[in-house]
């Protein structure tokens, strides 16, 4: 039975590479790599460098990866600072005249959350705002794919629409929330754009360097703040270890306040292949589903 | 296992750069200073926060600069703490990059919560990336042999001064030779090394090179000169082990180990690393076992006599 669906899928992909051959793409992180699944469909292949539960920005490419990178026909990366050190190597690989793309660079620089010069990364946590990266993708694969011009724009704006309806879903999923609950505490700062997208606010426990820790000071904040207005969950963030939200729950306890875990959320990475948060918009109902049950709201 | 350019590459910039550590590595074992490294990897944070907050980007130019003056600081400090304040060089090492890390977090704290300052993100590269380039020969080969060779050539030149200073720092001093000077311009020199291969290579074979090589050629040789030369034999053969491993045995023995299916290749500067590791454990072996097999040897023809 195995054997045989790998014959189907041999020859289903020899049929499909007989009609056009699929651009080589790999991309940085899973984000990244499902948007340009969405946008280019069947006409190309696209992998992921850093796998489901990684943090992006702790990353480190092995020799395997930068052979796969060089092999790739085009690379397309989050930017803003994300992948780091590595975006140097991207720069160097686009001179060579490989089609190395940024996603984020199409974002309106008057839509990005910045502190001095430097841009908050984590603009998939705004449907809107990431809808405005499949500008970029289709510029890239057009020049790669002409012949797919009309597709590339077609899939671009459906994938628009859709996420349209999810910013118009989260924020009427988030408004069900209690005003006086609409806090969103997790262990680190990735949430900023979603916060403003759904006017929840945010606090993260950490800043987002990972070296700086949360300090004692960062958590009394917290939980000042849990007992003052009564704030029933705090999450958990996929990527990052629960040590810190633990100690916000120990400390709200202390003071007779029970905070509950709200379960946990997608910040930097997606969920594993096969799941339905393996995709932008899985993982962002995903998270918006957890926070909205855990803070007595109702999911429409 | 497929041998590419880009493997060569790895394996040259590994050898070079663990060799441009291995030397001034030897003499700051000498003078109990071999974790000059580690502490400057620590220390570099408030020279990034400060890197970051005069210039307003996060771009490798002012990271680096702050780095390496950040470095430099933890060096010449410590040095004079440990003359002056009769604090032994560990403990002066200590007080120094720990004050400086937690300056760090603190500046980050108070001014740049909002941006990703780690020194993994900033400062430290990787060796993997760090072979892509345009030129035929990457930019990162010339640097690295370069440091190499500039290194060499001072070790050469104040050879006699640095054994001197480091063996018996008084005598040196009796004789003329500023020992304090040397010793300040040693780890000034392992400063800006060690920083500038953390922007090219990523911390942890610069860490590693400055003391591993250094460790196990003590084991091998009692002259200085010796141990120079068995350093970076040690040096080489760790970054060509290291690579081959990283992409051949490596990935099986892990996927062996945690049950999982093909990993692909593991990182070669962490292999390099490893691998200097285990020469070292190797030939303390060796040599703990010949120590033994000698000492009865003489035991045996001392006995009759007796």
């Amino acid at each position: 039975m195995k054997l045989f669906i790998y014959a189907l899928f041999a020859f289903l992909s020899a049929l499909v590479g007989s009609t056009h051959a699929a651009i080589e793409v790999v991309c940085t992180t899973g984000m990244v790599a499902d948007l340009v699944r969405q946008v280019g469909a069947d006409r190309v292949r696209v992998t992921a460098l850093i796998a489901d539960g990684v943090d992006p920005h702790l990353y480190k490419p092995t020799r395997d990866d930068v052979a796969r990178l060089l092999k790739a026909d085009m690379i397309f990366y989050s930017g803003l600072h994300l992948e780091g050190r590595m975006e140097a190597t991207f720069e160097k690989m686009r001179q060579q005249g490989k089609p190395v793309t940024p996603v984020t660079s199409s974002i309106p620089v008057g839509k990005l959350l910045t502190q001095g010069s430097a841009a908050d990364p984590h603009v998939w946590m705004d449907p809107l705002i990431w809808a405005e990266c499949t500008h970029s993708v289709v510029a890239t694969l057009v020049k790669a794919d002409t012949d797919g011009t009309s597709l590339f724009n077609e899939n671009a704006a459906r994938y628009r629409e859709s996420l349209a309806v999810v910013s118009e879903w989260i924020c009427r999923a988030i408004a069900t929330i209690p005003a006086e609950k609409r806090i969103l505490i997790t262990a680190h700062d990735a949430f900023q754009y979603y916060g403003r997208a759904t006017g929840l606010e945010v606090m993260g426990l950490q800043g987002l360097s990972t070296e700086s820790e949360a300090g004692v000071a960062d958590i009394n904040r917290v939980v000042d703040e849990i007992v003052k207005r009564q704030i029933p969950s705090v999450f958990f963030e996929s990527t990052l270890s629960e040590k810190n939200i633990r100690a916000v729950i120990e400390g709200a306890a202390a003071r007779g306040q029970t905070v509950k875990p709200g379960g946990m959320l997608y910040s930097d990475s997606l969920g594993s292949t096969g799941t339905p948060e393996a995709t932008c918009e899985g993982m962002l109902k995903h998270n918006t589903h957890t926070i909205t049950q855990a803070l007595s709201g109702n999911t429409p | 296992m497929m041998w590419s350019e880009l493997d060569t590459w790895i394996v040259i910039t590994g050898a070079l750069t663990a060799m441009a550590c291995a030397v001034p590595g030897v003499f700051l074992l000498l003078n109990k200073q071999s974790m000059l490294g580690d502490a400057i990897s620590h220390a570099v944070l408030p020279g990034l926060a400060i890197g970051f907050l005069v210039s307003g980007t996060r771009d490798t130019f002012p990271m680096l600069l702050g780095a390496a003056l950040a470095g430099v600081f933890t060096g010449v400090v410590s040095g004079m703490i440990e003359r002056r304040g009769r604090v032994e060089a560990g403990a002066s090492l200590g007080v120094v990059f720990c004050s400086l890390f937690a300056l760090g977090l603190i500046l980050i704290r108070l001014a740049a919560d909002h941006v990703d300052l780690d020194p993994g993100c900033v400062l430290y590269g990787s060796l993997e990336l760090a072979v892509i380039d345009s030129a035929s020969v990457p930019r990162i080969a010339w640097q690295s042999g370069a440091i190499l060779v500039l290194n060499l050539i001072l070790a050469g030149f104040f050879f006699k001064e640095l054994q001197l200073a480091a063996f018996d720092p008084r005598f040196a001093k009796a004789s003329g030779i500023p020992a304090g000077w040397l010793q300040q311009g040693l780890t000034v020199i392992t400063a800006l090394t060690t920083v500038v291969a953390f922007e090219s290579v990523g911390s942890i074979l610069v860490i590693a090179m400055l003391i591993v090589p250094g460790a196990t050629a003590m084991l091998l040789s009692r002259s200085v000169a010796g141990v120079l030369l068995w350093s970076l034999a040690v040096a080489l053969c760790s970054a060509v082990i290291g690579h081959l491993s990283a992409i051949s045995i490596g990935p099986v023995f892990l996927s062996l180990l945690t049950g999982h299916g093909n990993l692909g290749s593991l990182s070669s500067a962490g292999m390099m690393a490893v691998c200097a590791g285990l020469i070292f454990f190797t030939i303390f072996a060796l040599a703990h076992l010949a120590q033994r097999l000698f000492s009865r040897v003489k035991e045996h023809s001392v006995t009759p006599q007796a």
